[in-house]
């Protein structure tokens, strides 16, 4: 989920860009050296979610889990988000470089999001999975959603005359936001039994 | 699966400093995104397919990497030219194509294509710990730099960890199809792979520790400029001011 | 074709990993047969995982083919009907076992092979049960032993109700315990079974043919011989006893005396 290059307009990109720079030095601000490794593992991780593609219908769409990675690393997402789409960008050449700002805070804003709304929710301190299980569903449904709408926003406001595009950007996410629901709601589940503390952030 | 397609090699690009690399990659891409002329995106495509020629990349790879990153163009040429407001092109029953819309997609197109050749011939032909050193030293953040070298680095360890288990879930008559049981099965296998990734990363980070790490990579290799880097970051930043004289003098 | 009553069958197989210059396995034929019990040794990295791997269709072999009772198998969806019946055991359970509990990760299959969930649920703990499991249907896989993790993945395979069982190396940093234990179970099932391996008394203790790979070449090795051991280990105060259950010809018996 990512925008290309040469797409948006420059007041657009500068202001993704400047919302990304204060995102990452948050980000960074709140990870120490200790916790290098463990946002690069994650980083690394989620790259991989990118590539698992599981069925829809007839065809397939890949793992996003941007809630997953807000409600696990918070503020850290911004980091996270940026390094993997970079490397993305390196090794497929999706995305770019000067679109790096609008896509990286069109995936991690979402997730921050995420970790203050639903973070306490899936904690493992909530005794009841079911509204774990609740929390988890909507973390990875509304992280998808506020991404695409944040993604179409970008490009109404880069254009007028991308309206349209945008409109369809909303509803080609849809059936995303419902799988993205199930698979981190099943895996906020999986991890609250058996490694309780990845949620504990 | 291979990532660095277009790393290794032994032309002039593949030789030249990283460093010089990322600041030519950077200032012909902010130029060529930003422009609005077809002229402006038509000599930075020409560039970039010079470049290509110099890179004597595999052609067949670059091409199919292109069709494959230009999905979301597709994309633009379906929808742009019925949706964009303008003036009609031509009538096809009850569907209007809009001139300004595939002008826009044409611009759009031209300027995408321009900068992943850039991409490819200038940052591809580098290896990622080599733009991690590279970015490093164009000061970026120290701990952004680490994230990338160790995502980098186990990036390959978790895909093939999270690929063995996928094989053995398919041994076992996995067939994924579009319901509940295949979607919780993703979610097992994903939610393994990150708390493997987990416990990796603590031992990791011990081990580093103990052999006295404190925040900071030594490259082994010493990276100097040499003369032919400064001639081609010369030309490749006086191709970006022309391009920029193409859009403001049009 | 294949061999009457051959439960899976290897013909003229070639493997070559890209690069390498030799080919792993070299026009290879191999049988295994219903019910039959075979061990197969070799020096580390001579092809023997390959060999599962070309087995189960994980690896395609540059020629020859894989035959599944009479079925040829060419294509990938081929190999489906041949995981139904075969079961893999990987050489480190970790990469096989990936739900929560163990009974939901022995369940997974049945669910695969369209058992509902109350059906799935009734196999699974049948299975754990066989294998004298049961105490652990809720323990969490992540958390169990190597032990306990590999006769999880055992019950894993076993509830599947496979023809044949590939073992991968299954007695490795099993404690004597578990691998008595893995011994006694291995010799009650009435399955097909080819197990890798380099604890040459696991082989001796549950299969009755041995083969080698060495050089790209499967051999059988049809004698066995009889020797002595002087040996010494830890705790070898304690009273304890070596199995030793290759039956020997008469030939043998009479050098033996």
């Amino acid at each position: 989920m990512h925008i290309s290059e040469g797409v948006l307009s420059t007041p657009i990109l500068i202001g993704g860009g400047v919302l990304t720079v204060l995102g990452l030095s948050i980000g960074l601000k709140k990870i120490d050296y200790d916790r290098v490794m463990e946002v690069s593992i994650l980083a690394s991780t989620f790259f991989v979610a990118s590539l698992i593609h599981v069925p829809l219908g007839p065809g397939s769409v890949h793992l996003i889990l941007n809630g997953l990675l807000g409600m696990v690393l918070g503020w850290a997402s911004f980091p996270a988000i940026f390094i993997a789409l970079l490397l993305q960008a390196f090794f497929f050449q999706y995305g770019g470089l000067v679109v790096l700002g609008v896509n990286t805070f069109n995936m991690a804003a979402p997730a921050v999001l995420c970790f203050y709304l639903f973070g306490p929710l899936v904690s493992p301190l909530v005794k009841d999975p079911q509204r774990r299980a609740l929390a988890g569903f909507a973390g990875g449904f509304f992280s998808v959603f506020f991404s695409g709408i944040l993604m179409s926003s970008a490009l109404a406001l880069s254009d007028s005359g991308f309206f349209s595009i945008a409109q369809m950007v909303v509803a080609a996410h849809l059936p995303v936001m419902i799988i993205e629901g199930f698979i981190t709601m099943f895996t906020v589940s999986f991890l609250a039994k058996i490694k309780p503390e990845i949620l504990q952030s | 699966m291979t990532f660095e397609k277009f790393s290794q090699g032994e032309s002039l690009l593949h030789r030249t400093d990283t460093r010089v690399k990322l600041v030519s990659a950077i200032s012909l891409t902010l130029v060529i995104a930003l422009c609005q002329s077809f002229y402006t995106s038509l000599a930075g495509l020409t560039v970039g397919l010079l470049l290509l020629t110099f890179s004597r990349l595999n052609l067949r790879f670059v091409f199919w990497r292109l069709m494959l990153v230009n999905s979301f163009i597709a994309f633009l040429w379906i929808t742009l030219p019925l949706t964009y407001p303008g003036d009609a092109l031509c009538v096809v029953g009850p569907v209007t194509l809009s001139k300004q819309g595939v002008a826009l997609a044409a611009l759009i197109s031209i300027k995408a294509n321009a900068i992943i050749l850039f991409f490819i011939t200038l940052l591809a032909t580098s290896t990622v710990v080599d733009l991690g050193h590279g970015l490093e030293s164009l000061r970026l953040p120290k701990k952004l730099c680490l994230i990338l070298l160790f995502s980098y680095r186990y990036i390959f360890v978790v895909h093939q960890e999270y690929h063995r288990l996928l094989r053995a879930a398919k041994l076992r008559c996995f067939k994924p199809r579009t319901n509940l049981h295949t979607y919780r099965t993703y979610a097992y296998l994903f939610g393994m792979t990150l708390v493997k990734s987990w416990n990796r990363a603590e031992r990791v980070g011990q081990a580093m520790m103990l052999r006295g790490f404190h925040g900071r990579f030594y490259s082994l290799e010493e990276k100097t400029v040499t003369k032919v880097d400064v001639i081609f970051l010369i030309i490749m930043i006086s191709a970006a001011i022309g391009f920029a004289y193409i859009e403001l003098m049009k | 074709m294949p061999p009457l009553g051959s439960l899976v069958a290897l013909h003229n197989v070639t493997f070559c990993y890209p690069g390498r210059k030799h080919p792993i396995l070299d026009k290879v034929d191999f049988t295994l047969h219903e019910k039959q019990r075979v061990g197969l040794i070799g020096p580390n990295g001579c092809g023997k995982t390959s060999l599962f791997h070309i087995i189960m269709g994980l690896l395609r072999p540059q020629t020859g083919t894989v035959f599944f009772k009479d079925t040829q198998l060419n294509r990938k969806k081929d190999f489906k009907i041949l995981h139904e019946k075969v079961g893999l055991l990987f050489q480190d359970a970790d990469d096989q076992l990936f739900s929560p509990t163990v009974l939901e990760d022995v369940a997974f299959g049945p669910l695969n092979l369209g058992a509902s969930p109350a059906e799935a649920r009734e196999r699974a703990c049948q299975t754990l049960q066989e294998l004298g499991l049961s105490k652990l249907e809720q323990r969490i896989t992540h958390q169990l032993s190597g032990g306990e993790k590999k006769m999880v993945s055992l019950a894993t395979v076993m509830v599947m109700q496979p023809d044949a069982l590939l073992l991968d190396e299954p007695s490795n940093n099993l404690d004597m315990g578990t691998r008595a234990r893995l011994i006694e179970i291995l010799n009650e099932l009435d399955l097909a079974i080819l197990i890798i391996s380099h604890d040459w008394s696991l082989l001796a203790d549950t299969c009755e043919d041995i083969y080698a790979i060495d050089k790209g070449k499967v051999t059988q090795s049809d004698k066995a011989y009889l020797h002595d051991h002087r040996h010494a280990h830890p705790y070898g105060e304690q009273p304890h006893r070596h199995r030793n259950r290759i039956k020997l010809t008469s030939d043998q018996k009479k050098e033996e005396r």
